[in-house]
């Protein structure tokens, strides 16, 4: 769309990128807590992607969002009393859309990092999780770390905490992929050695996507996963992460993490 | 075979929604852009300066930059200064400004082809500038702009495909919501692109109707 660049259209693209950085420096100033605003509207708006299965996904059968992320989200609305309304949203924008207020919660499988804790307030960890690496079913090779991955390509989802797990690698030529099916499918091409994802998804990649893979080793730092939401709520803080140390404290985090996972992922591992 | 089969049977209900959707943000922007598109044109031939400035920097501001940051801009950016839309507000705007501004210089060159004769034979005639480009030029115009015009409200069927990134499931995030659940990206791409397809096929078919029409006065070409 850019083929003629003449001065005029370049100051308005520079004018109009102008614009965005008075935007995104104005970042909405509301006074009132969360949790109060919530309860005056009785509906708790909770963002999710919608793509990400067995975390949130539409049921093919019903056109319904479900998965893990889904009963989580659930809970907590139940527990403060609120409607859950669901929205889905692309992973890319996600978190635009976060600061935008155009939602209340993410819970999608946000992991916890200090870059994301600068822009939002985040509840307790909900899921632990250790990356782990998916390679051809033929490969005879067996990679026990990211390390033992230089000069191999590894393919990742874009944006992810994956994504900049394997980066901080040095020698590892990173692909990232919009979405889990793609990157299998290169993987099982062989345009990639290795894909790297969330070790509790793993299980279900290899279930349904029908193609040439298997698991490999666990790799990487255990990662925790929070629920954001916008800075300044401490009311709305507290009363989250009460619902959430609660759940997992009674079994009813662990009771659904087994439904979806198989495995207790509402705490973290003893040996990592 | 049988396989694939039931894979579209299982992805029909979702993806042909997402096709409704598509096809409203479709007919919606191209309604919103005809309605711009067209008074823009005629600011950008006016014979005054105060008319043909913020024509043409609205023009070269929307075809200078992607479609992609001028929805995220009017979804996510407006109302942090306290403008709000909805999803679909938001959606079927941006895709109308910016099929917009293509449609005015497709239309814009039609009148500008319209020979300069046409006019002084007209202002000859005693009639004034508005009746001229209503009764002489436009009639000659719209004949020369429908192909142009055509090629920039078919593409804009798949430039809906954008709007996902709002959270609006069109045709293309149904289709990878279902890719998501199945592992089947290849056999489902192709069928979007087959209903995609098929929408333009349509639209095609009124093209055929608007050219004959316009083309009643030029048999036998």
């Amino acid at each position: 769309m850019t083929k003629h660049s003449n001065p005029v259209a370049r100051r308005a693209v520079l004018g109009a990128l102008l614009a965005l950085g008075i935007l995104a420096v104005q970042s909405p100033a509301r006074a009132a807590d969360l949790l109060q605003e919530s309860k005056k509207r009785g509906v708790l708006r909770i963002a999710m992607e919608g793509t990400y299965p067995p975390f949130n996904y539409k049921d093919p059968k019903t056109g319904q969002l479900t998965g893990y992320d889904v009963d989580v989200a659930k809970l907590v609305a139940n527990k403060l009393g609120l409607r859950p309304e669901f929205v889905a949203t692309e992973w890319a924008a996600i978190l635009a859309g976060l600061a935008a207020g155009k939602y209340d919660i993410i819970v999608s499988q946000v992991g916890i990092t200090p870059r994301r804790e600068q822009a939002f307030d985040f509840s307790r960890p909900y899921t632990y999780s250790q990356p782990q690496l998916i390679v051809r079913k033929n490969d005879r090779a067996s990679y026990a770390s990211l390390e033992a991955l230089k000069g191999k390509r590894v393919g990742v989802g874009q944006g992810s905490v994956f994504e900049q797990q394997a980066k901080a690698v040095p020698g590892i030529e990173v692909k990232s992929y919009p979405a889990a099916p793609e990157n299998l499918q290169d993987l099982a091409f062989g345009r990639i050695d290795a894909a790297l994802n969330d070790g509790l998804m793993v299980a279900y990649l290899l279930r349904n996507s029908h193609l040439p893979i298997k698991a490999g080793a666990r790799v990487g730092a255990v990662e925790r996963m929070g629920i954001p939401f916008r800075k300044g709520s401490p009311q709305f803080k507290a009363a989250l992460d009460k619902i959430l140390l609660d759940a997992a404290n009674d079994g009813s985090l662990k009771a659904l993490s087994i439904k979806w996972f198989g495995v207790d992922a509402s705490r973290a591992p003893a040996s990592p | 075979m049988t396989e694939l089969i039931a894979l579209l049977r299982e992805a029909a209900p979702v993806m042909l929604t997402g096709a409704g959707y598509t096809l409203l943000f479709a007919v919606a922007a191209m309604i919103g852009g005809l309605a711009i598109g067209v008074p823009v044109a005629l600011m950008r031939i006016a014979p005054w300066a105060a008319l043909r400035w913020p024509a043409g920097l609205y023009v070269s501001a929307m075809r200078g930059t992607p479609l992609l940051v001028q929805i995220f801009v009017i979804y996510y950016g407006l109302p942090s200064v306290g403008v709000e839309f909805t999803p679909v507000t938001a959606g079927v705007l941006a895709l109308s400004l910016n099929s917009g501004a293509y449609l005015s210089e497709s239309l814009r060159g039609a009148i500008r082809a319209v020979s300069e004769g046409q006019w002084r034979a007209s202002f000859s005639l005693g009639l004034g500038y508005w009746q001229t480009l209503h009764h002489i030029v436009m009639p000659q115009a719209l004949r020369i702009a429908v192909p142009s015009m055509s090629n920039t409200l078919i593409s804009l069927i798949k430039d809906t495909s954008l709007v996902s990134v709002i959270a609006l499931t069109e045709l293309m995030l149904a289709t990878k919501e279902v890719i998501a659940t199945t592992f089947q990206p290849l056999p489902l791409y192709l069928a979007a692109a087959c209903i995609y397809w098929a929408l333009s096929l349509f639209f095609e078919a009124l093209q055929r109707r608007a050219e004959r029409r316009l083309n009643r006065g030029h048999a036998g070409r």
